[in-house]
């Protein structure tokens, strides 16, 4: 069975020199919405990966725009204060939100 | 002392959304998300993808690459965790070491281990544990999937086992730890690693360097990265620097918290009240993807149409895949390819048929393996929370005229 699965290599491989030197990851645009807050969400969300990350969820209640938060602070770690914390969540619900309160 | 406070209060928070609160909204399960569109940047050693995020970057697969078993590299799906991952790795000055619990430390060059070793290859299916997320109502956690953070691609190195040997492993050995070399943004966030039973690595375990015969692209894992055949993909750590043997395990949040389903018979919950005992989601289910004709394509009457696609499971082996046209009241069996790529690779099939009507047609696709196991219909997957293991019959309608 074993022989089946992992077919062992006899010649050894040739080295490849494929990647010399590399190029960066491109920066992507992501659409933002502009409003009041977006400057809380650019100072404490972004530092640890892109607005396309957040926006991905689509649009949210406001509890789930919350728990979002407090999970980057509870398990992430994300060095974020209330008052900036209760920004954001108003940012995201007003421009990514689905109406409802939960 | 203010953040402090709030601190404690957001921990508050997280607890009582884990006992459930007051929505009374159920979880169900539909067909993920399927409009969404290559997008016109590329990145380094890609074609054009559905891009999520640039950093981390977290590329998706778009659904017609899925019409033979091999998914090419240039169109294999990326998903890192951090932003930060290293944008050059000198292939002459790299080592990887192992430590920990062992007799002798190693630290091998990839030259040695690409000559010292006993070279094997394996073809297996990648699939983040997350795939297809976007199938779940309300959101299910993390990044919304369709159907293509997947593929499946031969893979070449040397057996974990063969290196654990030549380390020899001290009798207290019990978990082994593999490090990749992203990075958190933040020192105090937790890091990607992965911890993994020793008795529960087998030989077909491997540290590949070559993907589908070439190296393995940069976003990919260059220059090495960890496989495990029949798992999902959050164990096959990437840009792998470290192999570390200890005796207990750690905690750790990508491996306690993230990465778990419900552990009861149908791992499944509801919204409102989360299953309190978990389980780590390691082994892939059986699922097929369809990967022609896409949702919304137009084919001509009476024309001779083959649908194609990709089946597999964790290694158990596809049996057969069916196709139904009528909404699933008659299934017919399709062909499958010869399998010679192994029990962890892709089966690839196809389905000649030929429309003899017009107007809109739903063609299904569901695969069975040789345990008996079946996928089932989307709307009868029971929903967790992390949105993981979704493994739906397929469907795309398409237009006759
Ligand atoms: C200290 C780092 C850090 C900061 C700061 C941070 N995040 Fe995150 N975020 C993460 C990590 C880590 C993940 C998950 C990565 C993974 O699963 O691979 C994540 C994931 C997410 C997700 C995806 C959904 C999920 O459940 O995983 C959303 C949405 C999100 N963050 C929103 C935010 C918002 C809004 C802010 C600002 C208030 C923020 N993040 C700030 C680290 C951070």
């Amino acid at each position: 069975m074993k022989k089946l699965l992992l077919t062992a290599v006899l010649a050894a491989s040739p080295l490849f020199a494929q990647i010399s030197a590399k190029g960066e990851v491109p920066y992507v645009a992501f659409p933002v919405k502009m409003g009041q807050g977006f400057d809380e969400v650019q100072a404490n969300c972004l530092m640890c990966h892109s607005f396309g990350y957040i926006i991905n969820q689509g649009k949210q209640s406001k509890k789930f725009w919350r728990g979002k938060v407090d999970k980057m602070i509870v398990h992430f770690k994300a060095p974020i204060n209330k008052q900036s914390a209760d920004i954001v969540v108003e940012y995201l619900f007003e421009h990514y939100g689905n109406g409802k309160e939960e | 002392m203010e953040r402090r406070d709030f601190f404690k209060k957001a921990a508050v928070t997280a607890g009582a959304a884990a006992l459930g609160s007051s929505t009374l909204e159920a979880g169900t399960t539909h067909q993920p998300v399927d409009n969404r569109k290559p997008m016109n940047v590329t990145f380094p050693e890609k074609r054009p993808l559905i891009v999520y995020s640039d950093r981390p970057p977290l590329l998706e697969t778009p659904r017609e690459v899925f019409t033979s078993a091999l998914t090419p590299n240039d169109q294999f799906f990326v998903r890192w965790h951090m932003p930060d991952i290293p944008t050059f790795i000198d292939p002459d000055k790299f080592t990887i070491s192992v430590n920990g619990l062992v007799n002798k430390e190693l630290k091998i060059s990839l030259n040695d281990l690409k000559t010292k070793y006993e070279q094997v290859d394996v073809t297996a299916v990648l699939q983040c544990g997350g795939n297809s997320r976007s199938a779940f109502t309300p959101t299910a956690g993390g990044i919304q999937w369709g159907s293509g953070a997947m593929g499946c691609a031969r893979w070449r190195g040397v057996r974990l086992k063969d290196l654990l040997d030549k380390a020899g492993l001290k009798k207290e050995a019990a978990w082994i730890g593999f490090n990749g070399s992203e990075k958190a943004a933040y020192y105090e966030t937790p890091n990607f690693i992965r911890e993994l039973k020793l008795e529960e690595l087998d030989d077909h375990v491997i540290l590949a360097y070559e993907m589908n015969g070439e190296d393995l692209p940069y976003l990919n894992g260059y220059p090495l990265r960890l496989i495990i055949p029949g798992s999902y993909s959050d164990s096959w750590v990437k840009m792998l620097s470290n192999i570390t043997v200890t005796n207990e395990y750690k905690k750790l949040f990508f491996m306690d918290i993230a990465y778990r389903v419900p552990d009861n018979e149908t791992e499944g919950e509801t919204p409102e009240k989360k299953f309190p005992k978990t389980k780590p989601i390691t082994k892939m289910n059986v699922k097929s993807i369809i990967g022609y004709p896409t949702n919304g394509s137009t084919l001509s009457h009476k024309s001779e149409v083959v649908v194609r696609g990709v089946a597999w499971d964790d290694g158990h082996g596809i049996k057969k895949v069916l196709v139904s046209l009528d909404g699933g009241k008659t299934w017919k069996e399709s062909l499958l390819d010869s399998g010679r790529l192994g029990r962890y690779a892709y089966r690839a099939f196809r389905f000649h048929f030929k429309p003899t009507g017009y107007g809109k047609v739903k063609i299904m696709a569901k695969a069975i393996n040789n345990l008996g196991h079946e996928q089932p219909l989307s709307k009868d997957i029971p929903w967790n929370h992390g949105g993981y293991k979704y493994n739906g019959i397929d469907e795309v309608t398409v237009e006759v005229v």
